[in-house]
């Protein structure tokens, strides 16, 4: 029961990190009304899981060899994608807040701009959601040949629900933090995961055999921080952190701080002309 | 003319692809997924040798292989079978587990 209420704990909380950052972001700038965009995506999301889970024997030829770690890359890069303009936005609406000791504003937020949370908030939570889905629809397959299916079947559902408890929890605080504080550490918290969902990405090429890994492992720091462990498993799922990467994940990673850097300087610049 | 350069250039990524594809003939090992465990659990291979690891699983429920030592995770979904492509490894151990039912289904690699 344990085990199965850590593994759906784990992946529910990566999915409610960026939901619940959507979600404070959008009262932060009052905006609340616009929820329905944020649960829209994230139901939707919910759905496809479960339809992607369910049609998976149909999808065998595709997901056979390959076509699994490129279906997974292009999700990844989709929401390295969606990351990063909400970053950009962000940033953007970061400059128009006046005072310093600001809790809440109102900041206008355009159609397509909610289409991109919503799309934010579908990719984070189906990115984790197949998984989940095959994991429980697993436990209860075996029903048939254990004595109860019961215990591991709660233990996953518990999971979920003290993952998304968990977060909720969190952005009750975070979400008390001045309008620029809470900027600057939501942005930084997308811009770390979004640099771990791309070098991600790298990684599931790589391991499709489709990009070479130039030097793999160029380190290993499983002894001092292993992914299996409470700590790095949070690191994993917010900094991107993997033990053992390959250089090309790892050049891709570190690429990633500076062109975003730049470009959100840029954008500055053409707001200040 | 741009369009001619993008599609040259698209060309000559679909060749790249191709000559990392087939590079270097790879070794092939099985690796079979029952009752939630794996079969061999140690998997002996040929140290700085590229690898293919085919997993297939035999059982009516998916298991996602796992490895932190070798950074490979990926799901395979009940009675299917998956492809892993490995990088030469150095002499050594590298664990993997059934990330699904981490308790029952473990394994190494052991690169010699």
């Amino acid at each position: 029961m344990l085990g199965t209420f850590i593994i759906t704990w784990r992946e529910t909380i990566e999915a409610a990190l960026i939901v619940g950052i959507l979600l404070t972001y959008l009262k932060k700038i009052g905006q609340s009304k616009q929820f329905r965009f944020v649960y829209w995506g994230a139901f939707w999301a919910v759905l496809a899981s479960l339809a992607f889970a369910g049609i998976s024997e149909f999808l065998s030829a595709f997901l056979r060899d390959i076509g699994q770690d490129i279906f997974e890359a292009a999700i990844l890069f989709l929401a390295t994608a969606v990351l990063t303009h909400m970053v950009v936005w962000m940033h953007h609406n970061a400059r128009e807040i006046k005072g310093e000791l600001q809790q809440q504003a109102e900041l206008a937020i355009s159609k397509n701009r909610l289409w991109a949370l919503a799309t934010l908030a579908f990719v984070g939570v189906f990115r984790e959601g197949i998984e989940t889905v095959l994991f429980l629809w697993g436990l209860f397959l075996q029903g048939g040949r254990f004595e109860s299916v019961a215990p591991p079947v709660m233990g996953g559902l518990l999971g979920v629900g003290l993952g998304v408890l968990m977060t909720w929890l969190f952005f009750k605080g975070f979400g008390h933090l001045d309008l620029r504080p809470f900027f600057r550490v939501s942005g930084m918290i997308l811009i770390f995961m979004s640099a771990g969902m791309l070098s991600s990405g790298i990684g599931k090429l790589v391991a499709a055999g489709l990009v070479p890994p130039l030097i793999e492992p160029i380190w290993n720091t499983s002894r001092l921080l292993s992914e299996r462990s409470f700590i790095g498993s949070l690191v994993a799922g917010i900094f991107g952190y993997r033990s053992s990467p390959s250089l090309i994940q790892v050049i891709f990673y570190l690429l990633y701080f500076p062109i975003t850097l730049i470009w959100l300087r840029r954008q500055s610049h053409d707001l200040a002309q | 003319m741009q369009h001619r350069g993008w599609f040259e250039t698209g060309f000559a990524f679909g060749i790249l692809a191709l000559a990392l594809g087939t590079a270097a003939a790879e070794d092939e090992l099985r690796v079979v997924i029952k009752d939630h465990q794996f079969s061999p659990s140690e998997v002996k291979v040929k140290a700085n040798t590229k690898l293919k690891l085919i997993i297939s699983n035999e059982d009516a429920t998916a298991e996602e292989f796992e490895s932190f030592s070798l950074n490979r995770e990926k799901v395979v979904r009940a009675g299917q079978s998956i492809t892993i492509f490995l990088p030469p490894l150095k002499p050594g151990s590298y664990d993997f587990f059934g990330d699904f039912h981490p308790d029952t289904a473990k394994g190494k690699v052991i690169a010699e």
